[in-house]
């Protein structure tokens, strides 16, 4: 049986020192992850804190700060009362330059068997890697209403 | 109900008619789809194909067409020198949200091969179908060729 996992693959015409600033600047990832804050000095070893609304939802370690190639971080939520009983997971970014495009591959790994969290994940990562590559490619991220993401308690 | 072989997200900033005729338009998908030309009637029941260059990858039938919020069509790779697999389906779903449309991308019944093709595949296409309908300007046709398209996975 595979490993119960999610990756994500998508394309940016940006460059992967602009992909990796999004994706660690909270006034990038306040405009495209649902108005979350990144809170961390991105060195290996040092806490990660993601606040959405005032409220701690996610924390992690940095696991790999390699700008602008590879970020790697534990992950764990810490809000819902199923889903903080779970183990830290992991999330790994891999940025590759192809001429004018990034290709940025999110591997999120590590879930226990019949995870929430897993679902979870499954439904916003495609969200926020979609409002990313908007923010990244127009200047502007796109407004997803959460509901459409069908995740119970997210709307 | 089983899980579905692969699924693809994404939220494109759009109308689901937009989405819609790009997905079916074949001047359209020659630009978005790296060169590849989508022709049918998109009735259901008729032939639809996937071609470049006067050449076809693909052959189907259209299974579902109710537009603009879903559209399915068998799959079989015929492409020159590929080994033939059983033939797969793969269904769009459209679904608009306030000023965003959710696209979902299913493909089922896949052989080894093809999951795999399709697997590096569709990322790549949605990208550009995305970057096309919000900016314009969609993927560099070379992408398709620069080895970006080798899946993550070995």
């Amino acid at each position: 049986m595979p490993k119960p996992e999610f990756v994500y693959v998508t394309y940016i015409e940006t460059t992967p020192e602009q992909l990796w600033d999004a994706l660690t600047e909270s006034t990038f990832t306040r405009q495209y992850w649902f108005d979350t804050e990144l809170q961390s000095d991105w060195k290996v070893g040092s806490p990660l804190a993601l606040v959405m609304g005032g409220k701690t939802t996610d924390t992690g370690e940095i696991l790999e700060a390699d700008r602008p190639r590879r970020l790697a971080y534990t992950f764990k939520h810490v809000l819902d009362e199923d889903m903080r009983k779970e183990p830290a997971t992991k999330v790994i970014f891999t940025l590759e330059s192809h001429g004018k495009i990034v290709k940025l591959i999110v591997t999120h790994e590590g879930f226990g068997v019949g995870s929430k969290l897993l679902d979870g994940i499954s439904k916003g990562w495609p969200a926020i890697l979609s409002g990313l590559k908007s923010l990244l490619e127009t200047g502007k991220a796109v407004t997803i209403p959460p509901a459409a993401l069908g995740i119970d308690g997210f709307e | 109900m089983s899980k579905p072989d692969y699924v693809y997200v994404t939220y494109i900033e759009t109308t689901a008619e937009k989405l819609w005729n790009a997905l079916t338009s074949s001047e359209f998908t020659e630009r978005f789809w790296f060169g590849y030309r989508a022709t049918s009637d998109w009735k259901v029941g008729s032939p639809c194909n996937l071609s470049k260059d006067d050449r076809r990858s693909v052959q189907g039938e259209v299974l579902i067409a109710d537009p603009p919020n879903r559209l399915a069509y068998s799959w079989d790779v015929v492409k020159e020198g590929a080994a033939r697999e059983q033939v797969s389906r793969v269904t769009f779903d459209i679904e608009p949200y306030g000023g965003v449309v959710k696209l979902t991308v299913t493909h089922d019944n896949l052989g080894p091969k093809t999951l795999r093709d399709i697997s590096g595949g569709w990322p790549m296409v949605i990208a550009s179908l995305k970057s096309f309908l919000e900016t314009g300007r969609e993927l560099p046709a070379d992408l398709l060729t620069s080895g970006a398209r080798e899946p993550y996975h070995a």
